[in-house]
């Protein structure tokens, strides 16, 4: 297939850095003022961006938008500094330029009406679904949010979500905050108390993400999840970001471009490395059947 | 003041032209620039089938460069002249196709098929390092090199572009190649095949094993290498290699290209191409030319007296 840009397609500008609020470690959030992304952006979508001009780092690079602020043409993005690209932004000033091309992708779909939407987070995977938290407020859904990471100081997300005014349950691996454990526990935990029907959403690190498809999958609930991979262009051109994904109707998966036709994906769809997508597994099960 | 050039039978409205596998097939940037701006677009590499590519992780960063890996996943020519090439109708840009095979007869079938009302040339692909088959394995090889070639231009009246790898010893004998076997242009270079490792894992860091490095890390390479080609043929060379404004266009035009393509430098930001219009125009101002063709080939070297004499 030919990616193709929607009927709305992304605007690439030079965007000014409006607010910079550090957070703990290395956390901190960056407000720019981008009419197109602050005007039209769904929860899911994404911004690749880089600080400067200079060859090195080369690449802009992908980020999810966190919040929106149409009155004033701006966007916040959560940050965590873990290489020079994230280290460029960090250390923008105030007044300061970034290129910026957004919004891309494809955004969170709305879970069914009457489905409880459940947003599982780790580490800087809060940033869409403070965004998303706010939609499905706006659109009178019941959402939760689970949100997980290795110690307190990975949790710096915790209080924009809780000003949505949605209930968040925090996790650490080292029991320094929340519940002590894993966060798609503490989903598992949940769906033992029977809350109905429920759609699951996904956004973290790859093993997170695995587990949580494959919890969904055991437990027969729908999910999204969000992918990350290296990404290129954000337009579909590059085909750097690839991901293996079999729809129904396909006997075996195709690559498909994270950044046009995700990077929120169906987690059946995904084929994960070593095993394949569960759709697939269902489908031979069903066969030996 | 003009920046168009003749290329290959081709009036190019300006000698920008977007590089193979860095601008799909030209529909995906519609909205986020004007195409017709641009002096051509290249597609993405076609084979007769579609093509699924390398295994991920594909893509890695590299200090100032890009490694690739992706093994020409691509839609197939077919699907290309059905879909794709009546979108591109509309645009005042020249398209041309970049023609992929694993044999001589396939680069053959699909010059046949690329030659499509819209198609205004075909780039031969005989230098992508990331394909078992084809590719580089033809592009460096002059025996070979001369066969698909040859094959390309018996099977098309389009103007003929191979591809050149600047994996080679002397990118010379293989410009002379081409052009012996009815090539009307040369794109120079294709990306320089590398190897990044993982040292955690102690494993390559792209699912191929070694990729092919563009962006500015390569640009030298590829001015000196355009250079010698251009020296080397009387066909038009268009240069290719880490151009990412303005001046790192008009060195390989100076040191002898007649146009330029650009890649990599629009991922890291779509408006490349409009910059790299302006900072020619104010250069071409700045120096006093009419043209963009009086740059061309302006290169000169310091005789013994300039420098002092001693020479190395």
């Amino acid at each position: 297939m030919v990616a193709t840009t929607s009927p709305r397609p992304p605007a690439s500008r030079d965007v000014r850095l409006v607010a910079r609020r550090p957070l703990q470690g290395p956390y901190l959030l960056l407000t720019f003022r981008h009419p197109e992304v602050a005007g039209r952006t769904r929860a899911g979508q994404f911004v690749m961006i880089k600080a400067n001009t200079a060859a090195d780092p080369l690449l802009r690079r992908p980020f999810s938008i966190m919040s929106v602020h149409p009155a004033e043409d701006t966007f916040t993005l959560f940050l965590k500094v873990v290489g020079s690209g994230t280290r460029a932004l960090a250390d923008l000033r105030s007044g300061e330029t970034a290129g910026c091309l957004g919004p891309l992708g494809r955004p969170f779909p709305m879970p069914p009406e009457d489905h409880e939407a459940l947003l599982v987070a780790g580490g800087y995977g809060i940033a869409p679904f403070v965004l998303f938290g706010d939609e499905l407020r706006r659109a009178g859904r019941r959402a939760r949010a689970f949100y997980g990471g290795r110690t307190s100081g990975d949790l710096q997300g915790h209080d924009p979500f809780t000003a949505l005014g949605l209930p968040l349950a925090c996790c650490t691996d080292d029991g320094s905050f929340g519940h002590h454990g894993r966060v798609t526990d503490a989903v598992e935990a949940y769906l033992d108390t029977r809350p109905g029907a429920v759609t699951l959403y996904a956004c973290g690190p790859d093993a997170m993400l695995h587990a949580a498809a494959r919890l969904a999958e055991r437990r027969n609930v729908p999910a999204q999840v969000s992918l990350d991979p290296w990404m290129g262009c954000g337009v579909g051109t590059c085909l750097g970001c690839v991901v293996r994904i079999q729809r129904a109707d396909e006997p075996r998966g195709k690559y498909r471009c994270a950044c046009t036709e995700g990077p929120v994906f169906d987690a059946r769809d995904v084929v994960w490395a070593g095993e394949g997508s569960s759709r697939a597994r269902r489908e031979a099960a069903a066969v030996l059947r | 003041m003009s920046l168009a050039v003749q290329l290959a039978g081709l009036r190019l409205k300006n000698p920008l032209i977007a590089a193979s596998g860095t601008f799909g097939y030209g529909v995906e940037y519609e909205g986020i620039l004007d195409l017709s701006r641009l002096g051509g677009i290249v597609s993405k590499g076609l084979y007769l089938e579609p093509r699924d590519g390398c295994a991920v992780p594909r893509i890695v960063e590299t200090p100032s460069g890009l490694l690739n890996a992706i093994g020409l996943q691509g839609v197939g020519i077919r699907a290309f002249v059905r879909d794709v090439l009546p979108r591109l109708d509309g645009y005042d840009t020249a398209v041309i196709v970049n023609v992929c095979g694993d044999t001589v007869e396939e680069y053959a079938e699909v010059a046949r098929i690329a030659e499509a009302p819209g198609v205004d040339a075909l780039e031969i692909n005989i230098s992508c390092p990331n394909v078992k088959k084809g590719g580089m394995a033809f592009g460096g090889d002059p025996r070979m090199t001369h066969e698909v070639v040859a094959a390309v231009r018996k099977a098309t009246r389009l103007p003929v572009i191979p591809k050149l790898s600047p994996n080679v010893a002397d990118v010379t004998v293989f410009a002379r190649v081409c052009e012996e076997a009815g090539a009307d242009a040369l794109s120079c270079i294709n990306t320089l095949l590398g190897l990044a490792v993982d040292v955690e894992r102690r494993m390559p860091r792209l699912a191929f094993g070694t990729g092919g490095l563009s962006g500015p890390a390569i640009r030298p390479v590829a001015v000196r290498m355009a250079w010698q080609a251009a020296r080397a043929v009387r066909i038009p060379v268009i240069g290719i290699g880490g151009i990412a404004s303005a001046e790192d266009a008009l060195e390989f035009l100076i040191a002898g290209c007649r146009a330029v393509q650009i890649g990599t430098a629009k991922f890291v930001d779509p408006g490349v191409y409009s910059r790299i219009l302006a900072g020619l125009e104010d250069y071409l101002r700045r120096h006093g030319r009419e043209s963009i063709n009086d740059v061309v080939g302006s290169l000169r070297f310091p005789d013994a007296e300039e420098t002092g004499g001693g020479g190395c």
